[in-house]
């Protein structure tokens, strides 16, 4: 991929959090080069603690790396972007004291968008999201699913050309995020945005990405990379697909060693706990 | 009973549910009956049990109140309270929120001045109501400047705590999305800190009440520190009960426009 294409250069980036030697210190990341095409949904997937967000707030400017350096759209990432990028975070990153489509308007406020534009483009972006109904409701009084959809209409409407997000259907039951998976895809072969996209769900990666990454257990880098070759929009019925089964077991079979290793750590916590069990054992 | 009219229990639970569930409704009504109560028993004891050179019924103050506010000086010393009072307050909840944001927004500061806040918070400042008055004169200011330093001590705390407990991803939203450091606190960090501030200005209220009350009563040359020496030399129980209870309105006045306040501001918490 040249330089021209990738809407995002990502060029050995390292980091770490504290210093060497301090009781905080962790390795996030470890030499992670990656380039994203424009329009492609790139999928992020590791264990737990492998350093996916800290990779996403890097490529976002809200985390400085320690070594290396991202490029957007050929510009060099010194701080947030927010005419390119977009953000949908794990959590509802939504404001609780303002309803839906103030929240939306406000984001707009916050990136520079003349006022008079703002209503309209609010109301189209929840349009899109199919929330329109709900724009004078406050986020607590939204399901979780609708709160998520909330928070991608208001990355929709700043209109950048790449949406981060960040597990964004994470916390959602298995059904939702699978019909929410459905509308993004819709969505992305409509808009041509760039997205890249963290998960936990095997099936959601392969459903909704043109590539995975798959990270290796901390000191995160990238163990390899997986395309998956079908157009967007995808139907439901590309989840049954014998292409979908074989995908999502060779990414189950990369992921496997990598979890394990990322458990091992926590391994010595249940032998210790055997130990006390033996002894309370011992004493009875 | 219960035992020779197996029917009787359930018929009571019948009669009661409906009276019970009216109450539950209607808080304010039990609030009043518990009033309306207090005010008999006072009534009855002010009347038969105690000495009226100390204490008098409520039905005589509320009758008296005319020759309350016909007595020289009694208006313009309430209207002086409600101004030293009103003034305090503000500048309580002004200097509070302030010192309150900066202190819960910076953990140099926070580390640095709470401790400080907190013994100066438990100082009983009575002790130093003297000073107040070299410094600040025996006018309006002294009062006002020692409701203030009671005042604003709970609302800078609960400012302080409220602001610490913000949620990091909603700063880190408004960052990506390009907020300037202004437009974080005011669309950010302000909404969040609201409730607190409320809190504190509840607490902060009674304080300034206190405050402003203690320093009339130190100097009482005039004002309400005045009447009240006055008309407990005088035995005047009517006149005395009559003019605490026009500063009891003024603290539920002020209560009441903070309370509104309060509910029109914490809409999206319901
Ligand atoms: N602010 C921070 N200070 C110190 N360490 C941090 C900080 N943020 C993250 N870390 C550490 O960096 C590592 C990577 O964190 P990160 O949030 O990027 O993981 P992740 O891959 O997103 O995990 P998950 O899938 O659980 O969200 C973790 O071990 C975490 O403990
Ligand atoms: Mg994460």
């Amino acid at each position: 991929m040249t330089a021209a294409e990738a809407a995002i250069r990502i060029c050995d980036v390292s980091h770490q959090f504290g210093e060497i030697g301090q009781a905080r210190h962790v390795q996030a990341l470890k030499d992670t080069s990656l380039d994203i095409a424009r329009g492609e949904l790139h999928c992020l997937i590791g264990p737990s603690g492998c350093g996916k967000s800290t990779l996403l707030s890097v490529i976002g400017g809200l985390t400085k790396p320690t070594t290396g350096s991202v490029t957007v759209s050929g510009k060099p990432v010194r701080g947030p972007m927010p005419h390119d990028i977009a953000y949908v975070f794990q959590e509802s990153a939504l404001f609780p004291w303002n309803t839906v489509l103030e929240n939306i308007v406000l984001g707009m406020k916050f990136q520079g968008v003349p006022k008079a534009k703002r209503r309209d483009r609010a109301r189209r972006a929840l349009e899109a999201v199919g929330l329109e109904a709900f724009a004078q409701h406050f986020p607590g009084q939204l399901s979780g699913g609708m709160r998520q959809r909330a928070a991608l209409a208001r990355a929709l409407s700043l209109e950048t050309d790449i949406l981060l997000m960040d597990e964004p259907f994470g916390a959602l039951d298995e059904q939702t995020r699978m019909v929410l998976g459905e509308d993004l895809s819709v969505l992305l072969s409509r808009s041509h945005k760039t997205i890249v996209f963290v998960t936990h769900s095997l099936g959601e990666a392969v459903f909704l990405a043109d590539r995975v990454a798959v990270f290796s257990a901390r000191p995160g880098t990238i163990k390899q990379i997986i395309a998956v070759d079908e157009p967007h929009p995808r139907k439901p019925s590309f989840m049954t697909a014998l292409k979908f089964h074989a995908l999502r077991d060779q990414l189950y079979g990369l992921l496997h060693d990598e979890i394990r290793k990322s458990i091992a750590e926590t391994a010595p916590l249940r032998r210790r706990y055997d130990d006390t069990a033996e002894k309370n054992e011992g004493v009875a | 009973m219960a035992v020779t009219h197996p029917h009787a229990r359930t018929a009571i639970v019948r009669t009661e549910a409906p009276l019970k569930r009216w109450f539950l409704r209607h808080p304010g009504a039990m609030r009043g009956l518990v009033i309306a109560l207090l005010l008999l028993i006072w009534e009855f004891a002010a009347r038969f049990l105690l000495d009226s050179d100390f204490i008098s019924p409520p039905s005589v103050v509320l009758m008296s109140l005319g020759t309350l506010f016909a007595t020289p000086g009694v208006p313009k010393a309430l209207g002086l309270a409600l101004y030293e009072i009103a003034i305090g307050f503000a500048l309580a909840a002004v200097i509070g929120a302030g010192i309150g944001l900066a202190v819960g927004l910076s953990r140099f500061a926070h580390r640095s001045f709470m401790p400080i806040i907190l013994l100066l918070y438990g100082l009983p400042q009575v002790t130093i109501l003297p000073i107040f008055v070299l410094l600040f004169g025996i006018g309006a200011a002294s009062k006002i400047a020692f409701g203030v330093s009671h005042g604003m001590f709970p609302i800078m705390i609960s400012v302080a705590a409220g602001v610490q407990k913000i949620n990091p991803v909603l700063r880190t939203s408004a960052r990506s999305m390009g907020a300037s450091r202004a437009q974080i606190l005011y669309h950010v960090i302000f909404p969040h800190a609201v409730p607190s501030f409320f809190t504190g200005l509840r607490l902060g209220m009674t304080g300034v009440l206190l405050g402003v009350l203690l320093a009339e009563l130190y100097v009482s040359t005039a004002g309400i520190g005045f009447f009240t020496s006055l008309f407990t030399q005088n035995l005047e129980p009517t006149r005395l009960i009559g003019l605490v209870a026009m500063l009891a309105v003024i603290a539920v006045v002020l209560n009441e426009i903070v309370r509104r306040a309060e509910l029109h501001y914490g809409r999206w918490r319901a």
